[in-house]
């Protein structure tokens, strides 16, 4: 089925979108939660440790100070940062100083002791300068909070804690008893590796994400597209084509699931519509409409149109019975056109001859117009029809209308005297001749021109009755010369 | 009659739902009884020590803690105070408060190992006054000083024979410190407040 192209991409699209915001949506976020909650586990794990790592250094530092041996704490310093360069640690007076910078701990451990147990150390350089991280203002007051935080500096991430190191009750001895907190333990531990693979796996698993998320939509659609959009469209516009008179086309199908099926129910359907369809030009319109309707017979007033072929039995005897038929078909179907063009319903051909009826108040006007056009019509064409003409008889009256004959086999057609009048009339017609009766006539207005009356003996009927010649100013001589009686 | 069911019946669980959704009222440790409870100690703690500096400290623990035993525990004494045990240390503005002045602040030791905020099995908590709001304390620093309680450290008996004493600087029968003076350790203190301690 071609051109349906524009359809079928706007429900490609919308099926993708769905699928991709589904996805997006969906599983994005259950991928985003995951990593967060990932991230934030790696986080926790690495301040446990960090937390563990400041916790052994405080009870380290706490073991040096007992017996007065801080230098080793400073060297115990120096040697954790050789190991573990991606470490530091430092120890900061509650004021902020560094540690071991100068003598001032020394010197009051000696006058709290009341002797010069510890000697002034020389030539003691700072290195350091104080924190100026907000953390430590927090880690020093009283009472003081451990802080744990993480710092980004000169293209490196750290995690860094400040853990408060307490003058407990055993150091006041030394320390003396009027602060709570000697000082600041600071360990930085240099995570630049591990953020940086993070940042890696998390730009890896979004683009990994986006690519699965793009084939998974790409496969998906193009697998609804094929199994689902495609033949649906075709149904569609199958369909389309049937609403519009055509049914040629056919949804092509392989399938054995409900689409296949409703695929075969469609050309099912479509064939038997394209059968009927077929079947309408057999049958007049007032049988559609009364199939529509489901009218019951009735009693309606109707102008009744026969036209017969003139000569047509002799003509059958001489020509082969192809041309007959061509010329028949083609005089038949002229005949029909016309009586279309004017409103007419076609009730029956039989034979050569055809039954028509008119309904409506210019019935009878727009008969005679039919007839005075298939006239003409046989006039001009006489050599296409091999001479050939016909003869017409109108009548206007009370019929009944509806469906006659039985259960299996019925025509819908119109019965009564008006129709046997007609049949009657167009019977003593002669080629190219119009006989009316005097109800169709008068119903006919004054626009067309009558010869007559005449008194025909109809067949059937006891008394003579008044008809009339429409003139169609074809040949005056043919419709002068009526064989019914004289005016 | 269907609909007004179904209507009680929604409001009845909407209630529900929203005490269910309701936070918990907090658990008061300072028992308002407390300032009836017996001293840990007759030593004067108006000296000063980091943490509370030289404000004056008066500790008080209820009935239950006083029923603890020290008990062998190889070659040490072990003392372990009884679930439940609460010591209300009151601590005022000053070394030497007024007659009558009262606490600033309440520092509560409640022994509850259960709790999932405990260290070493006990509740650090504190109760800012005149607010009365309880805080449990959930970083280190009073299990971090406490822990000398449980080695030699510089307060009454000094712990020489380094007993575990379940963070308990001063436990029953410990105290060789200076006694309370009615002037100066506690506004209108009396010597029967000391819970069985001679």
């Amino acid at each position: 089925m071609a051109g349906q192209s524009p359809r079928r991409t706007r429900l490609a699209i919308k099926v993708n979108l769905i699928l991709v915001v589904t996805l997006a949506v969906g599983v994005g976020l259950i991928l985003a939660a995951f990593a967060a909650n990932l991230i934030a586990s790696r986080d926790q794990i690495t301040r446990r440790f960090l937390k563990q790592e400041a916790n052994d250094l405080y009870t380290s530092i706490e073991n040096f100070m007992i017996p007065g041996e801080a230098p080793l704490a400073v060297k115990f310093f120096a040697q954790v940062q050789a190991v573990n360069p991606g470490s530091r640690i430092l120890l900061f007076r509650q004021n902020g100083n560094f540690a071991f910078s100068d003598n001032t701990t020394i010197s009051r451990v000696n006058t709290n002791l009341g002797t010069a147990k510890f000697r002034p150390r020389e030539g003691i350089v700072t290195t350091v300068s104080m924190p100026s991280k907000p953390g430590f203002a927090q880690a020093a007051a009283t009472p003081p909070a451990e802080r744990f935080f993480r710092e980004d500096e000169g293209g490196r991430s750290y995690f860094r804690a400040y853990r408060p190191l307490i003058n407990l009750p055993k150091c006041t001895v030394c320390h003396g008893s009027d602060h709570t907190v000697r000082g600041v333990i600071d360990i930085r531990s240099d995570i630049t590796d591990e953020a940086r693979g993070q940042t890696i796996i998390l730009a890896g698993a979004g683009a990994g994400f986006f690519l699965v998320v793009s084939l998974l939509a790409f496969v998906i659609g193009a697998f609804l597209r094929r199994v689902v959009i495609g033949p649906v469209n075709t149904i569609g516009l199958v369909c389309s084509g049937v609403a519009a008179g055509r049914f040629e086309g056919r949804v092509a199908t392989r399938s054995d699931d409900e689409i296949g099926d409703l695929a075969r129910t469609v050309n099912t359907m479509v064939e038997g519509l394209e059968e009927r369809f077929k079947l309408t030009k057999y049958v007049s319109a007032g049988t559609l409409g009364a199939l529509r309707a489901g009218e019951e017979p009735k009693r309606v007033t109707r102008t009744l149109l026969f036209t017969d072929v003139r000569g047509f039995t002799s003509y059958t005897e001489g020509h082969p019975p192809e041309r007959v038929v061509e010329v028949l078909n083609a005089l038949l179907d002229s005949q029909a056109r016309i009586i279309h063009e004017n409103g007419g319903d076609i009730d029956k051909f039989v034979g050569d001859e055809i039954v028509s009826y008119f309904q409506d108040e210019d019935a009878s006007l727009r008969a005679c117009r039919s007839a005075v056009a298939i006239a003409r019509f046989c006039a001009g064409h006489g050599v296409e029809s091999d001479g050939l003409s016909v003869g017409m008889g109108i009548a206007s009256g009370s019929v009944i209308l509806g469906m006659v004959g039985s259960a299996r086999r019925a025509d819908y057609t119109v019965i009564g005297d008006a129709v046997n009048v007609a049949s009657r009339l167009c019977s003593l017609a002669k080629a190219g001749q119009v006989v009316v009766d005097s109800g169709a006539k008068s119903e006919a207005g004054p626009g067309l021109s009558f010869k007559g009356p005449f008194g025909a003996k109809l067949k059937g009927k006891e008394k003579p009755r008044e008809v009339w010649i429409l003139l169609t100013s074809t040949d005056d001589d043919a419709q002068g010369n009526f064989k019914g009686g004289k005016p | 009659m269907k609909r007004n069911r179904k209507g009680l019946a929604l409001a009845i669980g909407a209630v529900l739902l929203a005490l269910s959704c309701a936070p918990k009222a907090p658990e008061v440790y300072a028992s308002p009884e407390y300032p009836t409870w017996a001293r840990t100690t007759r030593t004067v703690l108006d000296y000063p020590i980091p943490g509370h500096m030289n404000r004056l400290r008066i500790p008080r623990m209820n009935a239950l803690g006083f029923t603890a035993t020290p008990l062998a525990d190889g070659d040490r004494q072990r003392w372990d105070f009884p679930e439940d045990t609460v010591i209300v240390k009151e601590v005022y503005a000053s070394a030497k408060p007024a007659a009558g002045e009262r606490p600033v602040q309440l520092t509560i030791m409640a022994k509850d190992p259960k709790d999932p905020r405990a260290q070493g099995g006990w509740l650090w908590i504190t109760k800012d006054l005149p607010d009365g709001k309880e805080t449990v304390f959930t970083g280190n620093f009073c299990i971090t000083c406490h822990a000398n309680a449980n080695e030699k450290h510089p307060y009454a008996d000094k712990n020489l024979k380094e007993e575990f004493r379940d963070y308990v600087f001063f436990v029953p029968g410990r105290d060789n410190g200076r006694p309370a003076s009615a002037s100066g350790a506690s506004p209108g203190a009396t010597a029967s407040e000391y819970g069985g301690v001679p």
